[in-house]
């Protein structure tokens, strides 16, 4: 028991350091852009008038607001003192929105788009996989050049192609948004419809691409491990042959499991072309308008949704491991 | 007279190529085995001694093929029974193997106990769970294994331990016949010394009735198998007992092969190491006549040409060659 504390101590102690590094990059990498959003929302606000001082003073005040007029270093410990009382700033494009609301409303819309996509496209490609290593024959032949072709396919022109054949030509779903641009959300059955109709087209873009990585990987590793030393002494031991597919079905998703947990993780990044293509209302959609906009608190926000993510679903995986591998387990504690 | 446990009356069998060719690795093989004894099969690599140990227990899957013969365990023909019946009731409770790569042969990510508990629920589908537990645990204890290797995984066991608690699996059902399919080669010396006193302490014990013991280690052989068979491509050249055939070995092949390695044992001080020229034929397209005959030095044309039957010297000793008994010794003797 004194191992595995140790070890997990000394996950944890990575697990701050990183997530430190990553806090520092995220406020810095934003503000090296050669943008002033500050004169931007000022010009916004000014424009028409001819005043300087006053288009001076505003910018001074808004300066003053967001603390861009504080050296780099006392402007990053603001940051950080907001942060932990759970404060992420002022969005500079969608002034004066907080932005703990702009990604508040947005968040709920990726996860519920990404994490059903990637868990569906996740399962359907592993099956497929795996039935093609077991099946082989004409199942295989199938099934392998499709899953190149969709693995192979960009996710921007999964998205395009969908859009034109789907919502452009068949005129069968909607073209773009999370909802129909005429209604505000309400828990109303026609909203609700709406919902899922818009939902259909950059689900299925995401879903269709993953299904052919996955089932590419599952198939290849299935048929590595079909061909294992110990499926042919459980034969000879007379075990049947569902309970060695049982097996080897199970070893062969160890690897597929980081893959799942990895995209999980990469969510956000994942999901900026679909949302962008579908102008859908995720985190996507905020990230890329946000990079537009040199929207400072904005980026540094999503990105550190992103690391954040990113590391608890890798220090999950590290944990999870240790109870479905024992080599695993065993190299852990050594 | 002891009771015959194992006899199989000209099996052949083959594996198909990718490209449709029959290669037959195991060539018209008949032998027997009596009641707690235990029969050698040496040979160089690629001979079809695996194969044939593959083949014995009537379960083939592709590529290898069965083509015709008689398996009888203990009186029962099993040749020619339903692929599923086989795996039943002959697999593991009648013939069980001891595969060549033990070290790989258990599922890194099932524990000990549930690999022993599915193996015995494959052949006994009612057995209650908790009293295959006690039962793995009582044989683990009368092999000399920890019992707490049941509870562990396979990375966590180290080779040897891992090669005797295969061992163990593969004998949990008591089977009547035990083919081990080259155990002991990849463990260091102190290990082969306790997998091959295990094997021997399950004879004693009559967990098993016969074994066939498989290697190409001939001293190993000597000191384990009452009988040795020499193979040589798909077919049986010479067979006697572990004695005859280390220090009087009738057959050029099963001579030269002795010849090729240290026996350390009395007597054979003064024997010189030689090594066999050539390599052996390609099964795609066996010769018509004697299979040893290009890299024999004692061949004569017709032994190119006349195919040759197995010659009954009498006490179970049987060879493979055109020449006589006489004959050969003669020659023999001429060599020195």
């Amino acid at each position: 028991m004194k191992r595995y504390q140790k070890y997990f101590t000394k996950k944890i102690i990575w697990f701050i350091v990183t997530l430190i590094v990553a806090l520092i990059l995220n406020f810095i990498l934003p503000r090296l852009m050669p943008a002033d959003p500050v004169a931007a929302i000022t010009g916004k606000l000014v424009s028409g008038s001819t005043d300087a001082t006053a288009s001076a003073r505003i910018y001074e005040k808004y300066q003053e607001e967001f603390g861009t007029n504080k050296p780099m270093i006392e402007q990053f410990f603001i940051y950080i003192g907001n942060l932990l009382k759970g404060d992420m700033g002022t969005s500079f494009g969608q002034y004066p929105r907080k932005v703990n609301d702009i990604v508040g409303s947005a968040i709920w819309w990726t996860i519920g788009l990404q994490l059903p996509a990637i868990i569906v496209g996740w399962l359907i490609g592993n099956v497929l996989g795996a039935l093609a290593a077991y099946i082989r024959k004409g199942f295989d032949k199938v099934l392998m050049p499709l899953s190149l072709f969709f693995s192979s396919v960009p996710a921007f022109g999964m998205a395009v192609v969908l859009l034109v054949l789907f919502a452009v030509n068949l005129k069968i779903a909607p073209v773009s948004g999370g909802y129909g641009f005429d209604m505000i959300p309400n828990f109303s059955w026609a909203f609700v419809w709406s919902v899922i109709t818009h939902y259909q087209l950059p689900f299925w873009s995401i879903v269709l691409i993953s299904i052919g990585g996955q089932a590419i990987g599952m198939r290849s590793m299935s048929i590595y491990e079909l061909n294992a030393d110990y499926v042919k002494y459980a034969r000879f031991l007379g075990i049947k042959d569902r309970k060695i597919v049982g097996y080897v079905f199970r070893n062969a998703m160890l690897p597929q499991v980081t893959g799942l947990a990895l995209s999980i993780g990469t969510m956000i990044g994942g999901a900026l072309v679909a949302e962008i293509i579908f102008s859908y209302p995720g985190l996507g959609s905020v990230m890329y308008s946000a990079i537009t906009a040199a929207d400072y608190p904005l980026i540094s926000a999503t990105t550190l949704i992103i690391t954040i993510m990113v590391l608890i679903v890798t220090f999950v995986l590290d944990i999870i491991y240790a109870f479905i591998d024992p080599r695993v387990k065993a190299a852990q504690f050594d | 007279m002891s009771k015959t446990i194992l006899e199989v009356k000209d099996l052949t069998t083959k594996y198909i190529t990718r490209f449709g060719e029959d290669v037959y690795a195991v060539d018209h093989v008949s032998l027997k085995i009596e009641e707690g004894k235990s029969l050698g099969i040496a040979g160089e690599s690629g001979c079809g001694k695996s194969t044939l140990a593959l083949s014995l227990m009537g379960y083939y899957f592709a590529p290898l093929h069965y083509t015709s013969g008689e398996i009888i365990i203990d009186g029962k023909n099993i040749s020619g029974l339903d692929p599923d019946a086989v795996r039943k009731d002959i697999l593991g409770t009648e013939v069980a193997y001891i595969p060549q790569a033990a070290m790989n042969a258990l599922n890194p990510t099932r524990k000990i106990y549930k690999f022993i508990e599915d193996v015995v629920l494959a052949h006994q589908p009612k057995r209650n769970k908790k009293e295959i537990y006690e039962m793995a645990k009582s044989r683990f204890a009368e092999l000399g294994l920890p019992v707490s290797a049941l509870d562990k995984h396979a990375v966590e066991l180290s080779g040897g331990m891992k090669q005797r608690v295969v061992i163990a699996i593969s004998t949990i059902l008591s089977p009547k016949v035990l083919i081990a399919d080259e155990p002991s080669s990849a463990l260091d010396v102190t290990s082969q010394k306790m997998v091959i006193k295990m094997l021997r302490d399950m004879m004693d014990r009559g967990f098993i009735k016969a074994m066939i013991f498989i290697t190409h280690e001939l001293p190993l052989l000597y000191n384990v198998t009452d009988d040795i068979m020499v193979m040589y491509a798909g077919q049986i050249v010479e067979q006697g007992s572990a004695k005859e055939m280390v220090f009087d070995p009738i057959h050029p092949y099963s001579r030269g092969l002795m010849q090729s390695i240290l026996v350390p044992e009395e007597g054979t001080r003064d024997n010189k190491l030689a090594a066999i020229p050539g390599t052996p034929p390609n099964l795609k397209n066996p010769p018509k006549g004697c299979r040893f005959a290009a890299r024999c030095k004692y061949a004569v044309p017709q032994c190119h040409f006349n195919a040759i039957p197995m010659i009954e010297a009498g006490d179970g000793r049987r060879f493979r060659c055109g020449h006589s008994i006489q004959n050969l010794r003669e020659v023999y003797e001429n060599d020195k």
